[in-house]
């Protein structure tokens, strides 16, 4: 029997005017230009509700850019979906929100990308943050929940105190600060953007002290770094276990980030119910459970914790996407890690030049 | 007695509901789900900022008569706490 998802991730476009040097989108992102289109995302959310999916996420890419966002929303809520709406406020209007609250949108999470608009202009690319903030109060004027989302990486680490000050400024209820994890744009970039232990472990005393001094009026969630921590993380909370990924061409995964693995039969909503490709479908099956495991993961009390880690870490680090994941003491790999590790110089200088979002064509995805 | 003289309130970014696939009422919040006993969706259903803590005993007591009073009473600010404490719950003035 397997359980049903808990929400569903509905990656609505790639398309996005920002350019983050950590995006975690494929680095093909235009090739997947043949989006689902009203109709197919009103049936996806349906099927969602009725699988057991509580939460929708909308996500992206920069969901905005749809302009049919506001029927997704009152789609997902007459199937009594939980709605959040993953966006980085890009040039939104005080209507086009009203119109979102209207069509029931329950919370939404506004990224930044940096403390001050100098620096979080230039890593968007774009000039967006003094935006953003009025964005922000707007959520919270209209009577919307709001979260402050940060990725956090070498070049904006020193400033978590000023963040999570700007997270408090705009009376958000919740700020993430999640370091930078490695796919897409953020792998490739990954020299550029990866901190070193000294400035990291200064980033999260500042962050865990300033949890505490908030506790009660803004919630401060630490996603752990990769590959910092002598642990692997619980990847998307078990291979199949939790969420569904819809991406914006109909291909249901078991994570974001699968896209780049080896192998995947990429079933498509387009073909087959929801619920048929969560239960039955080959890429869910592949890593679920634990039978797929190596034997150090199989033989191992955490298994059923943290699930062996992440599946793109293992093939990113060592080609093989079955593997322990490298993060992970245990891991035959783990030097590998751990090279990476020692290799990084201080986070001493100011950054280097401009980083963006890679943006390579390799020809259209079928969907 | 104070404290029994206010009102609580589900928070608007928490949504209870009858979570079907796993057969449990949950508490639904932007980033989880609180799974409720059958009792505790009871209390949750009367937190609806009209009626105190007081209200609320007076209400669930009349339901289960069976029930000491005083139970109820331990109960309800005992679950009304945490879910305050997890804000998901927010306390007006009388
Ligand atoms: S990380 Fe930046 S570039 Fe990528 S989708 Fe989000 S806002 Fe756009
Ligand atoms: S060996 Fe596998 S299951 Fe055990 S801690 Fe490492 S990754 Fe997790």
């Amino acid at each position: 029997m397997i359980d049903p998802p808990v929400a569903l991730l509905a990656e609505l476009t790639y398309r996005c005017p920002l350019r983050c040097a950590y995006c975690s989108n494929p680095t093909d992102w235009r090739d997947y230009g043949d989006e689902l289109d009203t109709a197919a995302w009103a049936r996806v959310l349906r099927e969602a509700a009725e699988l057991g999916a509580l939460h929708v996420h909308f996500s992206g890419g920069e969901p905005l850019l749809r302009d049919d966002l506001e029927s997704l929303v009152r789609a997902a809520r007459d199937a009594g979906l939980y709605t959040n709406l993953i966006t980085s406020a890009w040039r939104v209007t005080r209507e086009r929100l009203a119109a979102l609250a209207d069509a029931g949108l329950d919370h939404v999470q506004v990224s930044v990308q940096d403390s001050d608009a100098a620096h979080a202009d230039a890593l968007a690319g774009t000039s967006t943050h003094a935006h953003k903030l009025e964005a922000a109060r707007e959520v919270k004027a209209l009577g919307m929940a709001l979260s402050v989302n940060a990725v956090l990486h070498r070049r904006n680490l020193a400033r978590v105190g000023e963040i999570i000050a700007l997270a408090e400024s705009v009376g958000a209820e919740r700020l993430e600060l999640a370091n930078t994890q490695w796919h897409g744009s953020a792998l490739a970039h990954r020299d550029a953007l990866m901190p070193d232990r000294e400035t990291l472990a200064r980033a999260q005393a500042v962050a865990l002290a300033e949890r505490a001094r908030l506790r009660g009026t803004m919630d401060v969630i630490w996603v752990i770094p990769d590959w910092y921590e002598d642990a692997p993380r619980p990847c998307m909370d078990g291979w199949g276990r939790r969420f569904v990924t819809v991406i914006p061409t109909g291909v249901a995964l078991p994570c974001p980030g699968a896209h780049g693995l080896p192998g995947m039969v990429f079933d498509s909503v387009r073909e087959r119910a929801l619920g048929d490709i969560w239960r039955e479908g080959a890429d869910f099956q592949r890593y679920r459970g634990t039978g797929w495991m190596s034997p150090t993961c199989a033989g191992c009390e955490r298994r059923d914790v943290d699930f062996g880690g992440c599946r793109c870490q293992a093939f990113a680090l060592t080609g093989d996407a079955a593997r322990t994941d490298p993060a992970c003491p245990k891991s035959p790999d783990h030097h590998l890690v751990r090279d990476l590790r020692r290799e990084r110089p201080a986070t001493a200088m100011e950054p280097e030049g401009p980083l963006y979002r890679i943006d390579i064509r390799r020809g259209p995805r079928a969907s | 007695m104070s404290d029994d003289a206010r009102r609580p309130t589900l928070a608007r970014r928490a949504r209870l509901r009858w979570d079907a696939a796993r057969a449990q009422h949950v508490v639904v919040v932007p980033e989880g789900v609180l799974a409720l006993t059958a009792e505790g969706a009871e209390v949750a259903a009367l937190l609806d900022g009209r009626r105190s803590v007081a209200a609320v005993i007076d209400a669930l007591a009349e339901a289960h008569p069976e029930a000491p009073r005083e139970v109820i009473g331990d109960d309800v600010r005992d679950f009304v706490g945490r879910l305050v404490a997890r804000g998901y719950v927010t306390l007006e003035a009388p």
